[in-house]
């Protein structure tokens, strides 16, 4: 064999290599499943492509989980992992699948909003592929994903975003963002099957309130709020008056703006009879001046830059050396949806949503979020749904 | 998948067999052979379905 020869060989066995090394791992993150156990609230399990046949045999297809009450009354839609590298959202929803008992009205939960995305990831920020709870029975995995659908599912990307249907230019990666498509259509982009999906739950099952949750950075002046549109704006301030009266933390309402398409908070409200929220926590791992991404800094919160920004004044939230965990993150959410659709109930005693057996701010920051959690090993298959 | 997907991964297919094809042809470039290596990684990724 000449010299040349054993050059590219080599060249070629070490490419074949580094492909492998590198590929591996995000080929397993993108099939990794993640079991959910149904709670005792749970009565159904559907598939969005049921709303939206055109999300059928898809990677953006993803789960319904219906809780349905014992007696009659309104009904709610919560949304998680619209971003799927803001898992807070991921994290409350799946609490109510888990532990929730609904004994008036019916919630649909869609934990993996946007499902392609939370098998997605972001190499060249350092996002870790996975993060863990840790639980009485070892540790719960989850997949960290990235803000937009994977490329593998919608491609190409348009040069400019023209939203559907109000034709508002966006910028082009938002065609991948399940939070600028709303209210999507049938027959469009991948994303917009997911929305519009979304959008016929709340049409044919007559859904009162959405909610849909996400994180948002500690420099990003919309953080730690509720975004409400004028229709939901009584309701959102008497939640968080409520909240930071008897639960003492701060949860502010946002004006939903008029003239920025596609959003869950505007477009919901603009197309449906549905009263839409947007709650937004605040995640220091997104913010961009920090240490590395690691998955205890996404737990934890904890960053030295930040606290030396925090004594600068550019934070927009308060932050010392504790962090923003992420029981504090997802304790908020439990607790402003719970008041959202307790405060709902009261101004439509008709179609009141009574939830139990769901734990609130206080309990999650108190215990940690591992013991809502149950044992998949432990459970009966049929009880197990993998996501 | 769409029409413009097909085509995106033929097109795709297409730029990785001419890169592995210079690849076996080149000679004398030592720094040539690397470079049409890396350049080939993203294509396969995504011909693999991987990223």
């Amino acid at each position: 064999m000449t010299h040349d020869r054993v050059w590219k060989f080599g060249l070629a066995g070490l490419f074949v290599a580094f492909l492998f090394w590198g590929g591996r791992p995000l080929y397993e993150h993108r099939h990794f499943d993640i079991p959910v156990v149904k709670g005792p609230g749970v009565t159904e399990v559907r598939r969005l492509s049921v709303y939206s046949p055109g999300l059928k045999g898809t990677m953006a297809d993803t789960n319904v989980f219906v809780l349905q009450g014992r007696e009659r009354g309104g009904k709610a839609l919560l949304l998680g992992d619209t971003h799927a590298n803001e898992p807070e959202g991921l994290l409350a929803c799946l609490l109510v699948i888990e532990n929730a008992v609904v004994e008036k009205g019916t919630l649909y939960v869609i934990p993996f909003f946007n499902n392609s995305a939370s098998r997605n990831t972001r190499p060249g920020d350092g996002y870790p592929l996975y993060f863990e709870i840790p639980t009485d029975w070892g540790s719960a995995r989850f997949r960290m994903g990235n803000r937009d659908a994977s490329p593998l599912d919608q491609w190409p990307d348009p040069d400019v975003y023209i939203h559907y249907p109000e034709k508002q230019m966006l910028s082009f990666i938002d065609v991948r963002n399940v939070n600028r498509t709303w209210p999507g259509r049938p027959d469009g982009p991948l994303m917009e099957r997911v929305t519009y999906g979304a959008m016929e739950i709340m049409r044919r099952e007559h859904v009162d309130v959405a909610v849909d949750m996400h994180g948002a950075e500690t420099m990003f002046p919309v953080t730690n709020c509720i975004v409400a549109p004028e229709k939901s704006v009584k309701i959102a301030t008497l939640a968080a008056l409520t909240v930071k009266a008897v639960q003492g933390f701060d949860n502010h309402v946002e004006p939903s703006p008029s003239g920025f398409r596609g959003l869950s908070h505007r477009e919901i409200g603009d197309y449906s009879d549905t009263l839409p929220f947007l709650l937004e926590a605040p995640i220091p791992f997104l913010d961009q001046p920090t240490g590395p991404k690691t998955p205890r800094f996404l737990l934890d919160g904890k960053d030295p830059f930040l606290l030396s920004l925090a004594g600068k004044k550019k934070l927009f939230v308060p932050y010392d050396a504790s962090g923003w965990s992420m029981e504090k993150r997802v304790g908020q959410h439990c607790s402003v949806t719970l008041e959202i659709l307790k405060q709902f109930g009261k101004k439509n005693p008709d179609r009141p949503v009574v939830i139990r057996n769901m734990p609130r701010y206080a309990e999650i920051t108190a215990s940690g979020l591992g013991r809502y959690f149950a044992d998949p090993s432990g459970a009966e298959e049929a009880k197990v749904v993998h996501n | 998948m769409t029409l413009i997907m097909i085509a995106y991964y033929l097109i795709a297919a297409f730029l990785a067999a001419l890169l592995a094809w210079n690849f076996v042809r080149e000679r004398k470039s030592r720094d040539d052979l690397i470079l049409y290596l890396l350049v080939l990684v993203p294509l396969v990724m995504r011909l693999l379905r991987v990223k």
